[in-house]
C-alpha cells in the first residue's frame, strides 16, 4: 500500500465537518465514563451532564451555522454538507434534549438503567444527524441502522412492563423488514447503476453515490430495475415516517414505548425519514411519472387512515401515534409537491419544526399525567387536568390546537404553507383530501382538550377518582419553563416567522 | 463445467432451503440452514466473489446458525405437533405467491438483464480481500466508526434489556 493514497484518502476525511456528531459521540461515551468513575451518590449528576452537554454542543452548532463546509462533500462524496443539513442538525439537537428533559422524570419512576439510556438518544440523535447528511447509500444505510437499532433498545427500555417489551419486538420485526426492503431497493439500483454495459462514459467509480445514481437515471429514463429499485427504496422510507400501507405498527409501538421514546420516534424518526425522502426527490427527479403517482396514493391513504382510525382512540398514547400518521400524510403532500416546485421544500422543514414544538409540549403534559404506567393513559386520566394543574391544562390545549392547525397557533401555519404549495404544484385532489383530513383531526384533537378541561367546569366529576386511579408527578420547575417555552413559541411562531421561512426555502 | 455446478448448487439451496421450513425438528431445520448457506457460498465461488463466500460460510455458517442450535437447545425445543394451517393462511400463501410469480415473470419480461461480459480490468469490491479492505479503511472510514458505535450501542442494549435491576431504588 503506498502512502500517496492513504495520504489522499486521509485528505478527504475532514472530521472537522462533522464536529457535532464527533462531540455527541464523545459525550455518549464520557457518560459511560462518569457511571464507572463518579460514585453512587452523584449518578444523580448524570442526566443534568447530558442535557447541559447537548446545549452547549447545540449552540456551538448555531454558532457555526455558516461553517466552510456548507455546499461542499466531504469523506470522498459519502456526506454533503448544505444549509438544510444545518438545519436538521439543530432540529436533531432540539429533539435530543427535550427527549432528555422528558426522560428524568420518566426514568425516576422505573427500575431501570438511567445513564444508558441517555447514552442511547445521543448516538441516535448523533447517527440521525448523519443520516439527513449522507450522501451516498452506503453511509445512509449504516446511519439509519444505527437509528434503528438503538430504537429498538428505546421502545423496550421498561422492560418490567409487557406492553414495552410487546411494543419492542413488533418493532424489531417490522424495522428489520423495511430495512431489508430499503437495502433490496439500494441493491437493485447499485446493480444497474454499476452495470458495466449500462453506465455512463467516465461516470464516477461508485454506484451508490447520490450523483452518479441522478446521472443515470437521467441518462436511462425508463429502466425497469431501477424503477422497482426507486418503489422499494421508497416503501423502506415509508415504514419509517408510517405511511400507509406500512402504518400498521404505529398505534402498539406508540402505545408500548416509553414516553420520551414515543416522542422521539413521532419526531425524530419521523423527520430523519422526510429528510431523507427530500434529499432523494433531486435523485429520483427523472423518475417523476413513477414517483409522483406512488406518493400521491400514498400521501392521501395515510392522511385518511390517520385521522378516520384516530377518531375511535380513548388511549391517549395510540391517539397521538395514529394522529402522527395523518401528520406525515400533510408532509407527504409537501414532498409530492417538492417533485413540481423546489419551493414547497422549506415549506415541509416549516412543517417539522412546527410540529416538533407542539409534540414535545403535548409528550410533556403525557409524561406528567399518570407516571407509573405510562402505557394505560387514557382521555379519562386527564378528567381533572384543568383542576389540578391549570397551567399543563393549558400547556395541553395550545400544543394540541397547533396540532390540529387553528389559527393563530404556528400549526395553521405550516399547513398553510404545505397546502400552497400543494396549489402550486396543482395538486387539487390531494389538496382536497387533506382538508377534509385536517377537519375529522379537529374533532379528536377538540375532543382530548374537551377531556382535559370541561369535565371540571361541568362538575361532573370528581377530581379524586381519576387522581387515585393515575398518580401524578410533581411538576419540577425547569420542566414548567421548558414546557412554558415551547408554547409561547406555538403562539409566536403562528403569528410571526421573521426570516425563517425565506431562509428555509433558499435551496 | 460451471454451468452444471450452477444447477447443482441451486437445487441444493432451493432443497434444503424447503426443508428448512417443512422439517418438524427445529434442530433438523437450523442444520438444513447450515447446508442452504454453504450452498449459497458455492455460487458465491463460481461469481468468483471468493470473500463473500468465506464472509458467508464465516459470520452465518459458523456463527448464526451456531447461535441458532444453541438457543434451541437451551429452550428445549422439540418441534412437537404442527398446528394445521388456518383457511386464512393458505389464501395468504396463495396470494403471496402469486405476487412473487408476478415479481419473477415481470423482471424474466423487463428486466434487460444482459449477460455482461466479465470485466477482469475492475475486480469487485467483494472478490479480494485486500481490494476490500483497503477500501474499508480508506473510502469507507466514517461508516466503520458508525458502525463501532452501532455495535457498542447494540451491546449495551442486550445487558439493559436482560439483566435484573430489580435491586435498584427507585430515585427521587
Amino acid at each position: 500500500m503506498n502512502l500517496d493514497l492513504l495520504q489522499a484518502a486521509a485528505a478527504k476525511n475532514a472530521w472537522g465537518a462533522i464536529l457535532p456528531e464527533l462531540l455527541l459521540g464523545l459525550l455518549a461515551l464520557f457518560l459511560l465514563i462518569l457511571e464507572i468513575l463518579l460514585p453512587k451518590k452523584r449518578h444523580g449528576a448524570i442526566p443534568a451532564i447530558a442535557i447541559l452537554g447537548q446545549i452547549a454542543i447545540l449552540v456551538g452548532t448555531l454558532v457555526n451555522l455558516r461553517s466552510g463546509y456548507l455546499g461542499t462533500e466531504t469523506f470522498g462524496g459519502l456526506l454533503q454538507h448544505d444549509m438544510h443539513g444545518q438545519f436538521m442538525r439543530v432540529f436533531f439537537l432540539l429533539t435530543s434534549i427535550l427527549v432528555s428533559i422528558l426522560g428524568v422524570p420518566s426514568l425516576a419512576k422505573q427500575q431501570v438503567p438511567r445513564v444508558e439510556f441517555f447514552h442511547i438518544v445521543i448516538v441516535v440523535t448523533g447517527a440521525m444527524m448523519l443520516l439527513v447528511q449522507s450522501h451516498h447509500f452506503v453511509m445512509l444505510f449504516v446511519a439509519l441502522e444505527t437509528v434503528t437499532i438503538g430504537f429498538y433498545i428505546l421502545v423496550s427500555y421498561f422492560r418490567s412492563n409487557p406492553l414495552s417489551l410487546e411494543a419492542g419486538l413488533k418493532y424489531l420485526v417490522m424495522g428489520a423488514l423495511s430495512s431489508s426492503l430499503l437495502l433490496f431497493g439500494i441493491v437493485f439500483l447499485y446493480g444497474v447503476v454499476g452495470n458495466p454495459e449500462l453506465s455512463l462514459p467516465g461516470a464516477a467509480s461508485t454506484a451508490m453515490d447520490f450523483t452518479s445514481i441522478r446521472q443515470f437515471l437521467e441518462a436511462h429514463p425508463d429502466n425497469f430495475l431501477a424503477k422497482v429499485g426507486i418503489v422499494l427504496v421508497l416503501a423502506g422510507i415509508a415504514f419509517k415516517i408510517g405511511a400507509v400501507p406500512f402504518q400498521i405498527w404505529i398505534p402498539d409501538v406508540y402505545q408500548g414505548a416509553p414516553t420520551p421514546v414515543t416522542a422521539l420516534l413521532a419526531v425524530g424518526s419521523k423527520a430523519a425519514g422526510f429528510a431523507v425522502l427530500l434529499a432523494l426527490t433531486g435523485v429520483f427527479a427523472p423518475y417523476r411519472t413513477l414517483v409522483v403517482p406512488v406518493l400521491s396514493v400514498m400521501a392521501g391513504a395515510t392522511i385518511l387512515f390517520g385521522n378516520l382510525a384516530a377518531l375511535t382512540q380513548y388511549n391517549v398514547k395510540r391517539l397521538i401515534g395514529l394522529s402522527g400518521v395523518s401528520h406525515a400524510g400533510y408532509l407527504l403532500v409537501g414532498v409530492v409537491a417538492a417533485y413540481h416546485d423546489p419551493m414547497a421544500v422549506g415549506a415541509v422543514y416549516f412543517y417539522l419544526l412546527v410540529y416538533l414544538i407542539a409534540s414535545f409540549a403535548v409528550f410533556g403534559v403525557m409524561t406528567y399525567v399518570c407516571g407509573e404506567n405510562d402505557a394505560d393513559q387514557e382521555l379519562e386520566h386527564y378528567a381533572d387536568l384543568a383542576k389540578a394543574n391549570p397551567f399543563l391544562a393549558v400547556v395541553l390545549a395550545i400544543g394540541l390546537g397547533s396540532l390540529a392547525g387553528i389559527p393563530p397557533l404556528a400549526g395553521f401555519i405550516g399547513k398553510l404553507l404545505v397546502f400552497v404549495a400543494a396549489f402550486h404544484a396543482g395538486l387539487y385532489v390531494l389538496l382536497g383530501i387533506a382538508i377534509v383530513g385536517v377537519v375529522i383531526s379537529i374533532y379528536y384533537y377538540f375532543g382530548w382538550i374537551k377531556a382535559a378541561v370541561f369535565p371540571f367546569w361541568s362538575g361532573r366529576r370528581t377530581a379524586e377518582g381519576v387522581s387515585q386511579a393515575c398518580p401524578r408527578l410533581q411538576v419540577g420547575l425547569l420542566f414548567k419553563l421548558v414546557l412554558g417555552g415551547l408554547t409561547i413559541a406555538t403562539v409566536i411562531l403562528g403569528v410571526y416567522q421573521g426570516g425563517l421561512i425565506p431562509w428555509l426555502a433558499a435551496r | 463445467m460451471a454451468p452444471l455446478l450452477f444447477y447443482l448448487l441451486s437445487a441444493l439451496v432451493l432443497g434444503t432451503a424447503l426443508l428448512v421450513v417443512t422439517s418438524k425438528n427445529a434442530v433438523n431445520s437450523a442444520m438444513f440452514f447450515l447446508i442452504s448457506l454453504l450452498g449459497t457460498a458455492g455460487l458465491f465461488v463460481l461469481l468468483d466473489a471468493f470473500l463473500l463466500a468465506a464472509v458467508l460460510v464465516l459470520v452465518y455458517a459458523g456463527a448464526v446458525v451456531a447461535l441458532f442450535l444453541f438457543i434451541i437447545m437451551l429452550l428445549g425445543m422439540k418441534g412437537g405437533e404442527r398446528q394445521p394451517l388456518s383457511n386464512s393462511a393458505v389464501l395468504a400463501s396463495v396470494v403471496a405467491a402469486a405476487i412473487l410469480a408476478i415479481g419473477v415473470l415481470s423482471f424474466v419480461k423487463h428486466g434487460q438483464i444482459a449477460a455482461s461480459v466479465p470485466d477482469a480490468s475492475a475486480p469487485a469490491a467483494g472478490a479480494v480481500l485486500k481490494f476490500y479492505s483497503a477500501q474499508l479503511f480508506t473510502t469507507y472510514l466514517l461508516p466503520v466508526q458508525v458502525v463501532g458505535f452501532l455495535l457498542l450501542i447494540a451491546m449495551l442494549g442486550v445487558i439493559v434489556l436482560s439483566k435484573r435491576f430489580e435491586d435498584m431504588e427507585k430515585s427521587k
